[in-house]
């Protein structure tokens, strides 16, 4: 059963703010602090009304923030994109990317760029009738 | 005002096939073949006459443009050979009509003289049909 409506405007309170820190080492008492919620309590709940546990949304926000870097023109080098999304240790984005996405970062970036040199070859109404925008 | 047609579509069944058919017995090149994503291949073919006029060769694949029924529904238009594609020009129907047909082509109707000139109908291998026309004062 989905949580009432107050607990879930608490839980959507607590995920903005994921999605405005997501950058910074968030723990979980700081996540559920912004929810007014005890951190079992709020998991819970989290849970509940999202399908994903707090961490995962915000291992999730961040990956798709780091894909949006790899893909962008200029060469931003993978360790700054795994500190600039907030993650510690390289290590552990290379391979919660790689769980996530299917390829490791370097190899993302290659195929991201491969499709984005196809795209251009492509009428723009093509990629808008073919729902290629976000390939 | 609109000048000119740069693309058109043309639905095959089997892009590879297409491909080979187009290239191999009608004479034409690969303008442009790229993957966009896994599953979109965007395959252009011209004529060397016209490298301006892009051909796109495009499988009525389900998931993008079509759902499934309309996918099934274009393929069967397709297997039925009810879909008429467009009119090609030569400067010698009979002649271009021998070469083809000496290469496999199926041709629906042999050259015969019409209003506008001499004019030839054939299927590709996914079951359109064209006209072959030459046109009246080509030669």
């Amino acid at each position: 059963m989905l949580p009432d409506i107050e607990t879930l405007e608490r839980l959507a309170r607590a995920r903005d703010f994921i999605d405005h820190c997501y950058d910074h080492p968030l723990s979980l008492d700081q996540i559920s602090e912004k929810a007014c919620f005890s951190r079992y309590h709020f998991l819970r709940l989290f849970r509940q009304a999202f399908n994903k546990t707090p961490h995962q949304y915000l291992i999730e926000r961040r990956i798709e923030r780091a894909k949006e870097l790899l893909r962008a023109e200029d060469d931003v080098r993978v360790t700054d994109v795994c500190f600039e999304v907030g993650f510690q240790s390289l290590g552990s984005f290379s391979s919660l990317f790689h769980k996530c996405v299917g390829h490791a970062p370097i190899t993302y970036r290659e195929k991201a760029r491969e499709t984005e040199a196809s795209k251009r070859q492509v009428p723009g109404c093509f990629i808008v009738m073919y729902k290629l925008e976000s390939v | 005002m609109i000048q000119r047609m740069s693309h058109a579509t043309i639905f095959v069944t089997n892009q590879n096939d297409a491909l080979e058919f187009y290239r191999d017995k009608l004479g034409f090149r690969v303008h442009t073949d790229a993957m966009v994503g896994p599953d979109f291949r965007w395959l252009t073919m011209c004529t060397n006459d016209q490298p301006d006029f892009e051909i796109i060769l495009m499988e009525p694949k389900p998931g993008m443009l079509m759902d499934e029924e309309t996918s099934k529904t274009v393929r069967s238009l397709l297997d039925k050979g009810v879909l008429g594609a467009g009119v090609f020009n030569t400067n010698d129907c009979r002649g271009t009509y021998e070469e083809m047909k000496a290469k496999g082509v199926q041709f629906v109707s042999e050259p015969a003289e019409r209003p506008y000139g001499v004019e030839a109908v054939f299927r590709d291998n996914s079951g359109n049909w064209f006209s072959l026309t030459q046109p009246t004062g080509e030669s």
